[in-house]
């Protein structure tokens, strides 16, 4: 079964289609990044999929469960109580990591897991140190968040999402708010949970990235999916003259 | 962070706890079985005022209370805003208006006593001003308080020709609030003349001392009555058959001499000679009032007398506070809401209350149940209308400072709450309200600051607090002193208020 199953789903804002028709399958333990020139829709398309942003058509469905369905080409959202629970198949780790300023890093990851989860305060509260540790973050619980750097923020972010249990995990550009040196740290993790087999769609818009960490890459330009597969045929053997040209130029920026 | 908002809460809950029932004794001695609410000008000596130990005296409180002793009632002495005398006699809120009031122009308004004091209209002018006679008056600056006998003698509907033709002459006719304010213009030379009743006048340059004179010339007679509500004969005769029992035994010119008005009397007209008494008793009284005390005892006892109107401004303070804070929220959210009608509701309230002057707003929510819907006023009702007034006001405010305060939330806080999966109200309540607290307590506190000065607008409604008392002392000792003494207590209240207020900006320090 696959984990993300996207059909047909289309997005405007006003006039603008910013998302024209985009499918996509995501399997279990996947990694895909979706690489694409800015305004390419790409962060729209995350958008759509963690339900920050509705739909004007097509259908989501997460672990089988349909989040939105089609019906005479309107999208259809499920009830309220089915969303919640679909919401928690998986999480997002945002481009500017927005944690809560006014919680400790330790707070930030166990308060949803208690608060909204509603599961056992100890318990959350020793699998939070756990993920702090893994995170390399051990000591830094009782810290506030303007307290790290922002590697550590965003590494305080993912232990967030994770905290939560998700099935799958959404990466919104994790390293454009980062000094370049710091972009190592979160590949680094990202890497680990790929070898633990976490299902992640990152959206990225460097390339060593999506070819270090991706099982596919996805190639976005003008509101489609213009070409995926592999990050040997899609970053090293690009058909299409719009991944050449976009490759090209990020090239020729590093 | 929630704890340090709690304990603000609670603190503010437990000062006005300790202030409650200070209001709560004030109001069940008005319980008793009958009271005559006397309604009076605090700022007019020798009828009305408030002396050394700040106790309400004066003529006519004498009077009052004389008349109370005999029908065994309890008085209420009442000081009022002058110019809403009408409003509180109308409402209900006074029994009746006993403070050297001026009948002439004034007969159809008022169901009236006797009159009981003749008084006549003079002009008092520095006494190295040159000014001897009333024509020497042309060209010059003339001081009258407003909506005093003085002004109508010059300038009303019934002012006689000759009058209107001699203000003419002035080359200006300046209102002032109150006879302090008049004499501090009349010394500083911006004012040539002051003109007012006779009694009065007599009064303050007994206590002012050379530098003033009274010319001989007077603009007009005229005589004081007590003022019933329109139609309350019932009340006046009880009144009246007391004050003549009164001049019958004597008390009467007693009390009369007391104040040095034996030559202003006229209910007595006919017993006029029969006391002789009157000088001694009236000189015992001038003689205690001139014990020369020294400045810092005199400012001492200024600051003894202030410390009461404080306790009422730190009321207004912290109930406002404790009703207005909540309420700011409530109608943010309606400001905020998505149901349109609702914004609108709340846009508009927003506007009209800050758009319009709090001054207003009080005596709207004070007089506005009796001229509106008929209600009679309680007395004890002048407290609340305080209260009620001054937190629909600072809500409007508040409100518009929460709504910046939220807009200020970064959305990226509501995405990653929503992800997390947040209901709306966790949202607001855990994440983006702390944060809003953080983001407006520097414009909280410069709400505060206005809030404690804003406190002395309660004299609208003539409700006593800090700075109405100030005035009263002053005009009573005709100096300015209490007024300074007013400021700074002022000032160290907000010093107060802006200490502690940073005190918890630094503690919210604790994240960026």
């Amino acid at each position: 079964m696959n984990l993300l199953e996207v059909k047909n789903i289309s997005k405007s804002f006003g006039d603008l289609q910013v998302l024209k028709d985009i499918s996509l399958s995501v399997s279990e333990s996947e990694v895909i990044s979706i690489l694409g020139p800015s305004g390419s829709g790409k962060s729209t398309f995350l958008r759509c999929l963690s339900m920050l942003e509705q739909i004007d058509g097509g259908s989501i469905s997460y672990c089988g469960e349909e989040a939105v369905s089609s019906a005479n080409g309107y999208p259809v959202y499920a009830g309220k109580k089915k969303l919640r629970e679909i919401q928690g198949t998986f999480g997002l780790v945002f481009q500017n990591f927005n944690l809560f300023p006014h919680y400790s890093v330790l707070k930030n990851i166990w308060d949803a897991p208690v608060h909204v989860q509603k599961r056992n305060k100890s318990e959350v509260m020793t699998e939070a140190k756990e993920l702090l540790d893994k995170m390399g973050l051990g000591d830094k619980g009782d810290y506030y968040p303007y307290q790290l750097s922002g590697g550590q923020q965003q590494r305080a972010a993912i232990a967030r999402a994770l905290a939560m249990k998700p099935k799958m995990l959404f990466f919104d550009e994790p390293t454009s708010a980062l000094d370049p040196e710091l972009t190592a740290e979160i590949l680094k993790v990202l890497k680990e949970l790929a070898a633990e087999k976490m299902t992640m769609v990152i959206v990225t818009h460097e390339i060593e990235f999506a070819r270090s960490v991706s099982d596919r890459v996805v190639f976005m330009d003008g509101g489609v999916i213009v070409e995926q597969g592999s990050p040997k045929d899609v970053i090293d053997n690009p058909k299409n003259e719009r991944t050449k040209t976009f490759l090209r130029k990020m090239q020729a920026e590093e | 962070m929630k704890k340090s908002i709690k304990k603000f809460a609670a603190a503010l809950m437990a000062a006005a706890a300790l202030i409650l029932p200070f209001q709560g004794i004030a109001c069940s001695a008005e319980n008793s079985d009958t009271e005559l609410v006397v309604g009076f000008d605090a700022e007019f000596p020798p009828y009305g005022y408030k002396d050394d130990n700040g106790e309400y005296v004066g003529f006519d409180l004498d009077l009052a209370q004389e008349v109370c002793n005999r029908n065994g009632w309890t008085l209420k002495k009442q000081p009022i805003e002058w110019n809403s005398k009408d409003m509180e006699l109308n409402s209900g809120s006074i029994d009746c208006i006993w403070n050297g009031f001026t009948m002439n122009g004034r007969e159809s308004e008022y169901t009236w006593s006797t009159p009981y004091v003749d008084n006549s209209q003079v002009v008092i002018v520095r006494s190295d001003s040159g000014i001897e006679e009333l024509s020497d008056m042309s060209g010059k600056i003339v001081a009258v308080q407003s909506d005093s006998s003085a002004l109508a003698a010059l300038e009303g509907e019934d002012a006689s020709e000759e009058n209107k033709a001699l203000r003419e002459t002035f080359a200006e006719l300046q209102q002032v609030g109150d006879y302090n304010s008049a004499f501090l213009n009349l010394e500083s030379g911006a004012v040539d003349a002051i003109c007012m009743d006779i009694g009065v006048a007599g009064y303050e340059i007994k206590s002012r001392g050379d530098g003033y004179v009274m010319l001989e010339e007077r603009l007009s007679s005229e005589e004081y009555g007590i003022g019933f509500r329109l139609g309350n004969t019932e009340l006046r005769d009880e009144v009246q058959t007391a004050l003549l029992e009164m001049l019958a035994d004597g008390t009467f010119d007693e009390i009369a001499a007391k104040w040095g008005l034996e030559d202003s009397v006229c209910l007595s007209a006919d017993d006029q000679y029969a006391d002789e008494e009157a000088d001694g008793s009236a000189d015992s009284v001038s003689g205690s009032s001139k014990e020369e005390k020294s400045f810092w005892e005199k400012a001492a006892d200024i600051s003894k007398q202030l410390s009461k109107g404080l306790l009422a401004s730190l009321s207004i303070f912290l109930l406002t506070l404790l009703f207005s804070l909540p309420l700011g929220l409530l109608i943010t959210a309606g400001r905020m809401c998505r149901i349109k009608p609702v914004q609108w509701l709340a846009k508009l309230y927003i506007s009209i209350v800050r758009g319009t002057p709090l001054m207003l707003q009080l005596l709207v929510v004070f007089f506005g149940p009796h001229f509106l819907f008929g209600v009679s006023t309680s007395p004890s009702y002048r407290f609340y209308a305080v209260i009620i007034g001054f937190s629909l006001n600072y809500a409007a405010y508040f409100a518009e400072i929460y709504r910046s305060g939220i807009q200020a939330v970064p959305k990226g806080q509501y995405e990653a709450s929503a992800v997390l999966g947040y209901s709306r109200a966790q949202t607001f309540f855990k994440i983006v309200f702390p944060q809003m607290v953080k983001n407006i307590i520097p414009s909280v506190t410069n709400e505060f600051i206005t809030l404690v000065k804003d406190t002395s607008l309660a004299f609208a409604v003539s409700y006593t607090e800090m700075f109405t008392i100030a005035k009263q002392v002053a005009a009573a000792q005709t100096t300015i002193m209490p007024l300074f003494i007013a400021g700074v207590f002022y000032y160290i209240f907000n010093f107060l208020v802006a200490f502690i207020m940073e005190r918890i900006e630094k503690k919210m320090n604790y994240y960026r």
